[in-house]
């Protein structure tokens, strides 16, 4: 095989915030185009807040070392400072490494799946510059079929594993369907915003804020579509909220059970759900005692969200082997783009064809002799190895011509279905919006 | 083997087919068991309908004497009610009360073609119909109500004391959903369970001159009938939710029952099964 395969890049585990900012690509297509024109033969850049990731199939001539120069030019740093902090894999290790990223088995937080909305980005962008080719369309092909059959096939994601999704996935186990649910903000701080959004697009319909500054109340209801009302009569709007999520920075509770038994009173026992991610808490634990009225603070939340990111590395380790045996499986892609196994498959394939025909055939035709047996064997074969002669013979001239030996190799692998892949509906959707082939 | 037989031992396969894809889907959040759990619901409570109407047909003059037909039906109206709530709903967790309950009952109307009920000899036809009907389907939203009591129990707990919701649990209905469920169960089921009472009296009136005779299972059902209306006027005037109508409907299910095995097979009444 006449090309090498890298990936090199950094991430939030090798090297900090400043410089991941700092070789962050800015213009990737440019990064990408001046790339190929240094002498890759493809190449697909990623670039996110928590990594920047270089793919790249090249020819021997050009080496990790050479990518790592033109990447810390273009970013104005120098190899001295981007080497020690970025990590480079080869072959099959830069497939798998690839694969692992598309999974988000590699994330900051396993089994997100933004990662993977971020790789087709950069993907799409490569093939409209025409930086991905053969080897580098199948790989994020490949990548996508992986992520795809770690989601269906494990459940690494079905949990909640941030502080604000974890309430809304409560709230839903408690209300069911949020439409029609009306939340209350107690106090204004940034985590309670974060959660009232998330309840917000899950389909709360109305939110109000109480705080102890009124003016700042009404400027975050301004901001959220809600209203504000005065912290002084606390208690009597709590009679129409079902979410409250309180974060004041009061010393001492702001909401008591008393005071909340009244109130559940009042609301004829319709259920109330408390998010208390205040510390020193704002509400007295009592309340999680009252009937329909269910509360979670901040430890609480933390430790649902804990054993969900360890239920998550549990289903990490199912994930790894799929990411094993796929990233096998491309291997054997890689292995077959060389010209000779791919004839031999073309051969063999047409044998195989030949045979299931003349079965048939004799199938039909009851019992023949030997001598007829062997001459139908013989017409069958010969029409299978005359058909192959011209596409055989085309390969070789194209590949010994123009140097473009995978990409005629893998055209005929995928014609001749010599990889025995099943070709999903939708495979070939976009293809006609898409001016630029794949091949 | 006769037609009659071959429908029965089909729909115990149903029955017992669909339960198992129940329980499994449940356990296994297995959306697929859940649809072939309905189908084969379906398929067992055609048959049993089927069953049923050649029953009345071909028996009319006896069938209302038997054991067999009064469990037979009382199985058929916890599926009828199944459906009435998977419509509703779209949930298929409610099947898990419904279609063990209706399976049991069935093989017990099979194990009691023997049993007699004792009948008077004026059946007065509409209050019998109405009285027969409306207990039944009254019975089978109690144990609706009551699975759902139990299920909301379960979750409630689980909420209330922060523990992580895993494999079947994240599956399960809202509380909400519970307690809609107990809600309506109460709201239809308790004036369908007075009618029958009523009717029941009026029938007693004219087979035996009068309404009231002290008889034991009169004496519970009407302790049900109080349990069922504190309950039904808790939920309606008061506003009760949750966890105190969940387990009032659960006794009120459990004295039934007892009144339905206890009281019909060992104590001396007019609603007894005799061998």
């Amino acid at each position: 095989m006449d090309h090498n395969i890298y990936l090199i890049g950094l991430n939030h585990r090798s090297a900090g915030v400043d410089v991941r900012e700092r070789y962050a690509l800015t213009n990737v297509e440019e990064f990408e185009d001046g790339l190929l024109e240094f002498g890759v033969r493809e190449v697909m850049a990623l670039s996110t807040c928590n990594r920047v990731e270089i793919l790249v199939v090249c020819s021997p001539g050009i080496t990790q070392t050479n990518i790592l120069e033109y990447w810390a030019k273009r970013c104005c740093g120098s190899v001295s400072e981007l080497e020690p902090n970025t990590y480079c894999h080869e072959s099959l290790n830069a497939v798998k490494h690839l694969f692992r990223v598309a999974c988000s088995l590699d994330s900051m937080i396993v089994g997100e799946p933004q990662i993977l909305g971020q790789l087709k980005d950069s993907y799409r962008k490569a093939v409209d510059a025409g930086a991905a080719r053969v080897i580098i369309n199948r790989m994020l092909h490949k990548a996508f079929f992986v992520a795809k059959r770690v989601r269906t096939e494990t459940s690494i994601a079905s949990s909640a594993v941030s502080i604000s999704y974890a309430a809304v996935e409560l709230a839903k186990k408690i209300f069911g369907e949020l439409q029609g649910q009306r939340a209350m903000l107690v106090g204004a701080g940034e985590m309670a915003e974060l959660a009232a959004t998330h309840l917000l697009n899950s389909g709360v319909e109305k939110i109000s804020i109480a705080n102890r500054t009124y003016s700042r109340a009404e400027g975050l209801a301004e901001c959220m579509g809600g209203s504000a009302v005065p912290f002084e009569n606390l208690y009597d709007h709590l009679v129409d909220a079902d979410i409250i999520i309180s974060s004041t920075g009061a010393h001492h509770a702001v909401i008591s059970a008393k005071e909340m038994k009244k109130v559940i009173k009042k609301r004829k026992f319709r259920p109330m759900f408390f998010i208390d991610i205040a510390v020193p808490r704002d509400i007295d634990p009592d309340v999680n005692g009252l009937d329909n009225v269910y509360l979670y603070d901040i430890d609480d939340l933390k430790d649902v969200v804990e054993e969900n990111k360890s239920q998550r590395e549990d289903e990490a380790v199912k994930a790894n082997s799929i990411v094993e045996f796929e990233t096998l499986s491309f291997g054997n892609w890689i292995n077959s783009l060389d010209l000779q196994p791919t004839i031999v498959d073309l051969f063999n394939r047409s044998e195989s064809v030949a045979q299931q025909e003349l079965a048939k055939t004799l199938k039909r035709l009851g019992e023949v002799d030997a001598k007829t047996h062997k001459a139908l064997e013989t017409m069958a074969m010969s029409i299978g190895k005359k058909l192959l002669h011209e596409p055989v013979a085309f390969l070789k001239r194209r590949t010994e011509e123009e140097g473009k030996a995978d990409e005629f190799v893998d055209l005929a692998r995928r014609m001749f279905n010599l990889d025995n892949e099943t070709i999903p509906a939708d495979a070939h959707c976009g293809r006609k919006k898409n001016s630029n082939p794949e091949n | 083997m006769s037609l009659f037989e071959l429908f029965q031992y089909v729909t115990i396969a149903l029955y017992l087919a669909g339960t198992t894809f129940f329980f499994i889907g449940s356990l296994k959040s297995n959306k697929l068991l859940g649809k072939l759990g309905n189908l084969s619901a379906i398929g067992g409570f055609a048959l049993h309908t089927l069953d049923l109407l050649l029953a009345v047909t071909l028996y009319r003059g006896t069938v209302l004497s038997g054991g067999y037909f009064y469990f037979s039906l009382l199985g058929w109206s916890f599926i009828l009610v199944y459906f009435g709530l998977w419509w509703k709903l779209r949930s298929t967790f409610f099947a898990l009360t419904a279609s063990p309950l209706a399976l049991l009952l069935f093989l017990v109307s099979l194990a009691s073609q023997g049993l007699k009920v004792t009948l008077p000899t004026h059946l007065a036809g509409l209050f019998i119909g109405l009285h027969i009907g409306t207990i039944f389907v009254s019975i089978a939203l109690m144990a609706m109500a009551a699975g759902a009591g139990v299920a909301f129990l379960y979750l409630n707990n689980k909420i209330k004391t922060k523990a992580n919701l895993t494999g079947m649990e994240k599956e399960m209905p809202s509380l909400n959903t519970f307690d809609n469920v107990n809600h309506w169960s109460i709201i239809i089921g308790f004036p369908l369970y007075t009618l029958s009472l009523a009717s029941g009296f009026l029938w007693a009136r004219a087979a035996f001159s009068k309404m009231f005779s002290w008889d034991p299972k009169e004496i519970v059902t009407l302790v049900v009938w109080f349990l069922f209306a504190f309950v039904f006027h808790q939920r309606i005037m008061v506003g009760w939710r949750g966890k105190k109508p969940a387990i009032m409907v659960i006794i009120v299910f459990v004295i039934t029952m007892i009144s339905l095995w206890g009281i019909n097979f060992f104590v001396p009444t007019h609603h007894s099964f005799k061998a």
